[in-house]
């Protein structure tokens, strides 16, 4: 899909920042392509993107909400901005659902607010009134704004409280979750430097910061392609250790007395890891290929697939014991 | 590894671009009650046109530095609001009165066109890229304008709150318009109605809007252009205005009915109607790649298009109503 340049009347981005949700689609089917692009269906007039390879994403078109407020600094600055923050929503393999809010930001912006149309022919970007002082915007993003800054992470909100009320939802997801978000921010690398991640952190409650150094040009939309992936498999990995940790594994099971299948427990919990979250792990299935290095930083430390084969290994290790439990009790003598 | 893998779900996944002139220029947009007044009301009406669409071509030559524009003219007839009479009757009276005063219709468009062009829903898909302009303090906050259908150009007055047993009204605050120069002028524009059975009625400034958009040529649906003029080779007219196709070429030579620019002559009743258009063109976001495609182009030619989508209109007001 060829994305669309605007005229490039404005100075060159300094900073892109963003937020995504990322939850388990309620619903106790996965969605099917047509039913993803009818939930995506944003807009009348375009299209949702589909693909099927290598896995089955849906993506919905970008809305736009506009803003006009400071920006949240680390320094205490109060630089107004007015401009619009761009949001989308995807699906992926009909069962995680992400919206996905971002904006990118130029080095210096004019002096006074320009007519709202001003805004609107440059999708996405929002513009600081004088010189944005970037790094402290950066950290300020990261930390969290004072209220009244702007707050990408509402957005995204936002657009996950319209998508959760689509009557296609039936509310009765296979399996307990709860939703994760991501705050994202990149700054422009060193000279010839090419991206990398200052930072991975996993904060408080459900949220996670992450701080990049890109290259001049990347598109900010790539970013948030890239943020979006590392965000499904947080969660992914998130909802599976949860999962293994609210299970009393090993050990002999409890007698409950005659008649009880005392493996139950078990394999009832992690049947619905097995049925709807263990395929779903492809990193960088659609992440630009100038970003894909990021995520072998990643990979090294703290090595997210390792993590994931580990913890697939422990489900499939208990599914395997209790069925050999299952069988020995078959063939023992009833006692 | 990224785009590439993408399918779209229709066949076509590419936004076509299309022709585009340096003007497109509206020589009247009239309601069946003008009709109704019998020719003598359009002999008027093209007879007061006829100077202004003259200084408008002279401005549009002026513009493009000695070159021969290409200018396409249009007439909009609402066939949305009322019902009158028959195209086979209407039509051709129309192009006689405007044969008369010297002035070539080269388009001929229904404003149902505008609210569901063929099986497209034009006016719900322009409703659904309004981009509300936030006033300031707006961090992310705001609800989307899509629910209440109205559209203003700035902040409302708070509503009044009634007042409790021993406690005094609060005072009334006035409303503000965001581009304001010191002082406002708000405006509030109503973009539909529903009716009981929530049948939705849009609006003459919306519809308007969805009609400037078009002869923009910055409307797609799903990459399709949206409003294709048909060629209309006989003197003959339908019976029934449903059987008219939304918009007809009636001149074979006409240059392109989209433009970079549009001027519409139009009389002073429509004042307060263009500005709410003016209103809603200035908070919706139109297709990207038509955007582009219309930057491109014009660039090209080495011509200035303006970048805010409501200053490529013009309008000339006369006298009258």
């Amino acid at each position: 899909m060829a994305k669309a340049r605007q005229p490039d009347t404005t100075p060159h981005t300094v900073l892109a920042c963003g937020e995504v949700r990322t939850c388990l689609l309620p619903a106790r089917q996965a969605l099917d392509s047509r039913s993803a692009a009818a939930l995506l269906a944003l807009r009348a007039d375009e299209h949702v993107l589909l693909s099927e390879r290598p896995n089955l994403y849906a993506r919905s078109p970008e809305v736009l909400t506009g803003v006009d407020c400071p920006l949240p600094s680390a320094d205490g600055a109060r630089v107004r901005a007015v401009g619009t923050v761009a949001a989308r929503a995807a699906l992926t393999e009909g069962r995680v659902l992400q919206t996905s809010a971002y904006a990118r930001l130029p080095a210096a912006g004019p002096g006074a607010r320009q007519p709202w149309g001003h805004y609107l022919v440059r999708p996405g970007m929002v513009e600081p009134l004088g010189k944005l002082p970037h790094e402290a915007v950066a950290q300020g993003v990261l930390d969290g704004g004072r209220p009244g800054d702007l707050d990408v992470g509402l957005i995204a909100d936002g657009l996950l409280t319209r998508l959760l009320r689509h009557p296609l939802l039936d509310h009765d997801p296979p399996l307990r979750s709860r939703p994760t978000r991501l705050r994202w921010v990149a700054l422009p690398a060193e000279g010839d430097d090419g991206p990398s991640i200052e930072r991975f952190t996993l904060a408080e409650d459900e949220l996670r910061t992450v701080r990049l150094r890109i290259p001049e040009g990347t598109s900010p939309a790539d970013v948030a392609g890239l943020c979006d992936d590392l965000a499904l498999h947080d969660w992914l990995l998130t909802t599976v250790v949860r999962m293994l940790d609210g299970i009393a594994l090993g050990g002999p099971p409890a007698r409950r007395g005659p008649g009880a299948a005392p493996h139950r427990p078990v394999v009832a919990a992690l049947r619905p890891a097995v049925d709807h979250l263990l395929h779903l792990w492809m990193p960088r299935a659609r992440v630009a290929r100038q970003l894909a290095p990021l995520w072998e930083a990643l990979e090294d430390s703290p090595g997210f697939t390792r993590q994931w084969q580990t913890l697939v290994q422990r489900i499939r290790d208990q599914l395997a014991l209790h069925a050999i439990a299952s069988v020995q009790r078959e063939v023992e003598p009833a006692g | 590894m990224t785009e590439a893998v993408f399918r779209e779900t229709a066949a076509d996944p590419r936004t076509q671009a299309v022709p585009l002139s340096h003007l497109s220029l509206e020589v009247g947009h009239l309601y069946m009650e003008d009709f109704e007044a019998g020719p003598a009301r359009l002999r008027e009406h093209f007879a007061q046109v006829r100077p202004w669409a003259a200084a408008a071509r002279a401005a549009a030559e002026a513009r493009s530095g000695g070159r021969r524009p290409r200018i396409s003219t249009c007439f909009l007839v609402d066939d949305y609001f009322t019902r009158f009479s028959t195209p086979a009757e209407l039509v051709p009276q129309l192009l006689e009165e405007a044969e008369r005063a010297g002035l070539v219709i080269d388009y001929l468009a229904r404003e149902s066109g505008c609210a569901v062009s063929g099986t497209v829903p034009v006016a719900e898909a322009v409703a659904g890229r309004i981009v509300e302009s936030p006033p300031p303090g707006s961090y992310g906050n705001r609800p989307p304008a899509a629910q209440t259908g109205w559209l203003a150009n700035g902040e409302r007055s708070p509503a009044p709150r009634t007042p409790q047993a021993m406690k005094t009204a609060a005072a009334w605050q006035p409303p503000r318009e965001t581009a304001a120069r010191r002082h406002s002028v708000f405006l509030d524009a109503e973009l539909w109605s529903d009716d009981a059975q929530g049948n939705r009625t849009w609006s003459c400034p919306f519809l308007a809007a969805v009609w400037q958009l078009g002869r923009l040529g910055l409307l797609r649906h799903r990459g399709a252009p949206v409003f294709t003029p048909r060629p209309h080779d006989t003197d003959r007219f339908p019976d029934d205005w449903d059987e008219l196709p939304p918009l007809i070429r009636l001149n074979p030579r006409a240059d392109p009915f989209a433009a970079y620019r549009t001027c519409s002559v139009l009389p002073n009743r429509f004042l307060p109607v263009e500005h709410a258009v003016r209103v809603v063109l200035d908070q919706t976001e139109v297709d990207r790649t038509a955007l582009r495609q219309v930057a491109e182009r014009s660039a090209r030619e080495h011509l200035d298009v303006p970048d805010s989508v409501a200053d490529r209109v013009s309008y000339v007001f006369y006298a009258g109503s």
